[in-house]
């Protein structure tokens, strides 16, 4: 098996793996606000593969991007559930 | 990126989608449409278009916040 | 450089310890930051969890803490050597300004991972497997149970306190 013999080979497939484990899990997680932190966990492995698929360095801006996307995302339906808005 | 690997973003855009249709919780419908953002900017980055996915990636959570504050106007 | 499996569970065990140091000296557990971190620390409280370890999760969610901070800084040593991580400490430093937080943990720990992730690639480590290890770290806080990992945090948050 030649997989995993390159350390950025390797990197992308735990990214690949834990990415579908959260989305498996938010599915199954019933309470809508426990979600979230699987959605965190998602947008790690998410960023991680933006950088390793591209190593080129608007790539590092990619990942912040979408990461600090997703975590502003995040926040503002934790904080609209949580009916605060007003401070957005 | 090879197979296995843009069959797990994929298995993310449709898992998205799912959810967005299963779920009953609003909140939780807008958790799935950022599954589905996730699993389609790693296309857009691997075919080398960087500054789309940034496009994309700074959208897609910006039109999710605009709708809550839509939403939170109706409501109150 | 191989994907050696100990190289990639050090390099996990590294980045778990210096986002929760970090996040512990910064006193995340000890407030919700904002009203959808207090919201999120209520729920996991509700669900059996501790509710410091929940503020500690709660705040992992809303803005971009040491763990997102050590990600990046991995992604930037990864792209750029050092120059890159510096560079993906200072966007996490932006992205902490939008998300309306007014503290530090995000770019101590992108800084500190910068320089950690550089000193291990002298060693024979990859970048790559910090990045992986990262994810794998989160993992083990945000991703498995929310139970057992907020209670964890809150006895070392009364360590800390200690």
């Amino acid at each position: 098996m030649a997989q995993g013999v390159n350390a950025e080979e390797a990197a992308l497939i735990i990214c690949g793996s834990i990415a579908a484990y959260a989305a498996v899990r938010i599915l199954l997680e019933k309470n809508t606000l426990r979600k979230l932190p699987f959605l965190n966990v998602l947008s790690f492995a998410v960023a991680g593969s933006i950088a390793l698929l591209l190593p080129h360095p608007l790539g590092i801006i990619a990942a912040a991007a979408y990461f600090i996307g997703s975590t502003l995302e995040s926040n503002a339906i934790a904080s609209t559930y949580a009916g605060g808005t007003r401070e957005q | 990126m090879n197979f296995l690997l843009a069959a797990v973003f994929a298995f993310l855009a449709v898992a998205g989608t799912l959810g967005t249709i299963i779920e009953k919780d609003p909140f939780a419908k807008l958790i799935s449409l950022s599954m589905i953002a996730g699993g389609v900017i790693p296309f857009i980055v691997d075919r080398g278009y960087l500054d789309v996915a940034i496009a994309v990636a700074i959208i897609a959570p910006l039109s999710t916040i605009f709708l809550l504050f839509a939403c939170r106007r109706d409501s109150s | 450089m191989t994907g050696d499996p100990l190289h990639i569970l050090i390099a996990a065990a590294v980045s778990w310890i210096n986002f929760v140091t970090i996040d512990l000296i910064f006193r995340l557990p000890q407030r919700g930051g904002v009203s959808g971190a207090r919201e999120i620390a209520r729920q996991i409280e509700d669900g059996g969890g501790a509710l410091h370890g929940g503020y500690m999760m709660g705040n992992i969610v809303s803005s971009p803490d040491a763990s997102a901070g050590t990600l990046l800084a991995a992604c930037g040593v990864y792209i750029a050597g050092i120059p890159g991580g510096i560079l993906a400490a200072l966007l996490v430093y932006l992205g902490n300004r939008i998300c309306h937080d007014p503290g530090y943990a995000g770019t101590t720990g992108a800084l500190f991972a910068t320089f950690i992730v550089y000193g291990f690639s002298l060693f024979g480590f990859s970048a790559a497997e910090f990045i992986a290890g990262m994810v794998i770290a989160i993992l083990t806080i945000q991703g498995i149970s929310a139970v057992y990992a907020s209670r964890l945090l809150s006895t070392l948050w009364r360590w800390r306190r200690a």
